[in-house]
């Protein structure tokens, strides 16, 4: 069975890593291509890399799985699979050189996740070295599996605070048959209650942004009924994100209208990008905060604090501590 | 299934100080309602679905969450296990009171706390108590044009609150997903009577998702009292297909050509020769009769999109050798053909007294050599099995059939069960897709997963639950390094 077998040997020097940490009570930091982590503010902790561990391990179309190395571009796992009419829509978000690994450890939310899901319902199983210095898989790759705990979701959006991702296995679809942004002056509120599931729905100052994936017919009819016209892809603000609860997105759009900060929202999903005076960023998360949500700062050199507010958990805390209880891996959204 | 006849004789054990200080506490607490502990009652909660069963200390059935914070604060005073219960319609034992060491433990049922708290219609999501039925859930939403998608064959009996607890399937898992991709957010009730909101309705984490983890915890992570549920539009077009094969081969291969096709089908279920002819005689489903297998299959969404898929799977079907297509005409056709597929447990009580089900996965370009496989291991055991599979998930669910009153059966059904689970590992599957660990799959886990890997996901249960006291004997192997699994635990009758 792949999954019992013994922790390949390149792993070796991460578990050497974390262990020597875990000795020397030093603190360490995951990077993969560092789309992220490189516009978080800087940290004094040691940098782990998933750079050496790339590259696919095992794709099988007629399964639609893949299992990859987790410093694995996004692209180039994206190539691969086109070249089989198949992909994983975790799109890349934060520019070039995602890697597969800091993917699925931010978990940050894509417009395609309103249709798509979550990436971390992509995830089927995962290899990680925890911050105990152990190889530990979880999961398996079959589309379901129900073998015990089910860390594979704990493991998507943690940011690196329990292990490095060395091994993902990812589900697979295959590529939609056709695939096409549209444009529209009608609210987006209109457009999620008119679409049947609309793959992706961006709002702008300017106006509405729908995306399709669908049979081509069905993309026409469905254009013809909402009134849409052909558009190319939008493009969204990245010095921040703010994190909403979908059904107060509206409200928190409209901050960011107010607080002059130029803005684009995930219809849907609950995410409002934003750019503009760092000031105003800060005075608007303050007040997305109070709407129940939290702002991530991706702009390094605008603030000096932590990119997040951090929040107080007993419970994360306590299984935080069952993975690292040295504590050496370090939340790079959390001050140092 | 009738419930087991008893094969060791009923004993009224008498209550340690602990047990009785519990019981009167909570009969005070509860009232009769609530508290339950006579001989009858114990024996109805004996089991769940599976035939693994045990008696247990008494049953509660809080009506409220104080009620069952007051139910949980007890169990932790006087230290006493409980084994969380909803409609004990598990497979694995998830929902058996087995204790620990001779402790009997209190089945906790949260079968009376059913409400649907909230349909919030504009952004299409449910607040509800763990004890609504799903398919309740599934006809409140479709008055709204909304529909839930997780449909476990179960639905009709199954609550949410045990689909979270399982991360149950379905049969529209292909393209939908399972239990936890439809779950926002739950709230799980720790052994101090706490809830602690698991809340995932944010699009991205500031912590840990917890709610993920407690998706599938089978009761071992706490209880839970709440869920806040992912509702879809109800699709504007379905397209259902039946196609009968010659053989088995035939039909897993044509699942292969469709999951690797340009669409993916919404459901893919394949029925052996044996299966056919028991729901053809029990629902009149309109299954061809000679045929060696049948494949269900759905497509749903917009109207041109689902008549190429319906084309496609057609032509595909035809490629490899059906004997008979029929393309649904109307939504009474198509009910009809889903009626055979989810007639199957009553059609076998029809046929056996007795049945075993079980719940393997392996990879869906191993279908074929999996079924292959089964048929080999029922012939070889003078066992009947029939094969019910969710195909486009590459997950079996082999019944095995047989009547408990003929001398030395449990061992052939034993025999064939454990072997269906290895021939699954061997061929890079699982243990289990959908019913769970439970008790009866529990000591496979060794052979899945390494002592690090246990350990760690000891760590992590301890983390959610330091006391210990829910459901402690599920899940995890007792013993991590047991080599041979046991289909039976110490303390549990079949």
């Amino acid at each position: 069975m792949s999954t019992s077998t013994a922790p390949p040997a390149e792993l070796a020097p991460v578990v050497d890593a974390f262990a020597a940490a875990a000795a020397g009570q030093r603190r360490l930091v995951i990077r993969g291509g560092g789309s992220v982590l490189d516009r978080l503010p800087p940290t004094d902790a040691e940098v782990v890399s998933t750079a050496e561990l790339t590259g696919v391990i095992d794709h099988r179309p007629e399964d639609l799985v893949v299992t990859v190395r987790g410093g694995t571009p996004l692209q180039e796992l994206a190539a691969l699979l086109a070249t089989h009419g198949q992909e994983c829509p975790i799109e890349p978000l934060a520019g070039h050189g995602s890697t597969v690994g800091g993917r699925v450890a931010a978990a940050l939310a894509g417009p395609r996740q309103l249709q798509a899901g979550r990436v971390r319902d992509w995830v089927l199983r995962v290899r990680m070295v925890t911050g105990d210095a152990r190889v530990v898989t979880a999961g398996g790759v079959t589309v379901k599996d129900v073998t015990g705990y089910d860390l594979c979701r704990l493991a998507a959006g943690s940011w690196g605070s329990l292990g490095l991702l060395a091994e993902i296995t990812l589900k697979l679809r295959p590529i939609p048959t056709q695939s096409a942004w549209f444009t529209t002056h009608l609210p987006a509120g209109r457009i999620l209650s008119t679409l049947y599931r609309p793959a992706a729905v961006v709002s702008t100052p300017t106006g509405t942004f729908v995306h399709l994936e669908e049979h081509p017919d069905d993309v026409a009819a469905q254009a013809t009924v909402a009134g849409l016209e052909p558009a190319a892809a939008p493009r969204w603000p990245t010095a921040a994100r703010a994190a909403v609860d979908p059904a107060r997105l509206r409200e928190v759009t409209a901050l960011a209208a107010s607080a002059g900060l130029d803005h684009t929202a995930f219809e849907g999903v609950g995410v409002c990008l934003v750019d503009g005076d760092a000031d105003a960023i800060a005075t608007f998360g303050d007040r997305v905060v109070r709407l129940g949500g939290h702002l991530l700062h991706l702009d390094a050199g605008a603030h000096g604090g932590p990119a997040r507010a951090t929040t107080t958990d007993a419970m994360g805390e306590r299984v935080r501590a069952a993975l690292d209880p040295h504590r050496i891996l370090l939340d790079p959204r959390e001050s140092r | 299934m009738e419930p087991a006849p008893m094969t060791a004789p009923r004993r009224d054990a008498p209550h340690t100080p602990a047990e009785s200080a519990l019981l009167a506490h909570l009969g005070r607490a509860l009232g009769s309602e609530g508290l339950r502990a006579s001989a009858l009652s114990r024996a109805t909660y004996r089991r769940d679905a599976s035939f693994l069963n045990a008696d247990p200390l008494a049953i509660a059935l809080p009506a409220t969450r104080d009620e069952l914070a007051v139910v949980l604060r007890a169990c932790r005073d006087h230290q006493v296990p409980f084994t969380p219960r909803a409609a004990g319609t598990g497979l694995a034992g998830g929902a058996t009171p087995t204790g620990v060491g001779g402790v009997r433990p209190l089945v906790v049922s949260v079968a009376r706390m059913d409400r649907l708290l909230e349909l919030d219609v504009v952004n299409r999501r449910a607040h509800v108590e763990p004890g609504m039925v799903n398919a309740r859930l599934g006809r409140a939403v479709a008055a709204k044009g909304l529909r839930f998608a997780p449909d476990p064959a179960s639905q009709i009996a199954a609550t949410l609150g045990g689909n979270v607890a399982t991360n149950a399937g379905g049969i529209h898992v292909l393209t939908y997903g399972v239990m936890s991709q439809h779950v926002l957010a739950v709230e799980l009730m720790d052994t101090d009577g706490e809830i602690h909101l698991l809340d995932g309705r944010l699009p991205e984490q500031t912590g840990l998702d917890l709610r993920g983890l407690s998706v599938g915890g089978e009761g071992t992570l706490g209880i839970v009292v709440g869920a806040w549920l992912r509702l879809l539009p109800a699709p504007p077009a379905i397209g259902t297909l039946l196609a009968g094969f010659d053989t088995l081969e035939a039909a897993a291969a044509t699942v292969g050509a469709l999951v690797t096709s340009d669409r993916l089908p919404d459901a893919v279920e394949l029925m052996d020769a044996r299966a056919i002819a028991l729901v053809e005689d029990y629902a009149q489903a309109g299954y061809p009769t000679d045929a060696a297998a049948v494949l269900l299959l759905e497509y749903e969404g917009l109207a041109a999109g689902v008549s190429a898929g319906v084309d496609t799977a057609a032509r595909l079907a035809g490629e490899h050798g059906a004997t008979e297509v029929v393309r649904a005409a109307d939504a009474d056709q198509r009910a009809r053909i889903w009626k055979g597929r989810k007639a199957v447990a009553g059609a076998i009580a029809q046929q056996a007294p007795d049945f075993f089900l079980q719940d393997v996965v392996v990879p869906r370009s191993r279908l074929g050599e999996m079924l292959d496989a089964v048929v080999a291991i029922g012939e070889r055991e003078g066992l009947i099995i029939l094969n019910v599979v969710h195909a486009g998930d590459g997950n079996l669910h082999p019944f095995v059939l047989f009547d408990r009153r003929e001398e030395g059966v449990l061992d052939r059904v034993f025999a064939a069960g454990h072997d269906i689970v290895t021939t699954a590992l061997a061929l890079d599957g699982t243990v289990t897709g959908e019913h769970g660990v439970g008790i009866e799959k529990r000591d496979f886990l060794s052979q899945v997963y390494t002592a690090d890997d246990l350990a760690v996901q000891q760590a992590v249960r301890r983390a959610m639950e330091p006391s210990g006291l829910a459901n402690p004997d599920k899940v995890l192997p007792t013993t991590v390094g047991c080599q041979e699994a046991r289909m039976v635990p110490e303390g549990a009758w079949v």
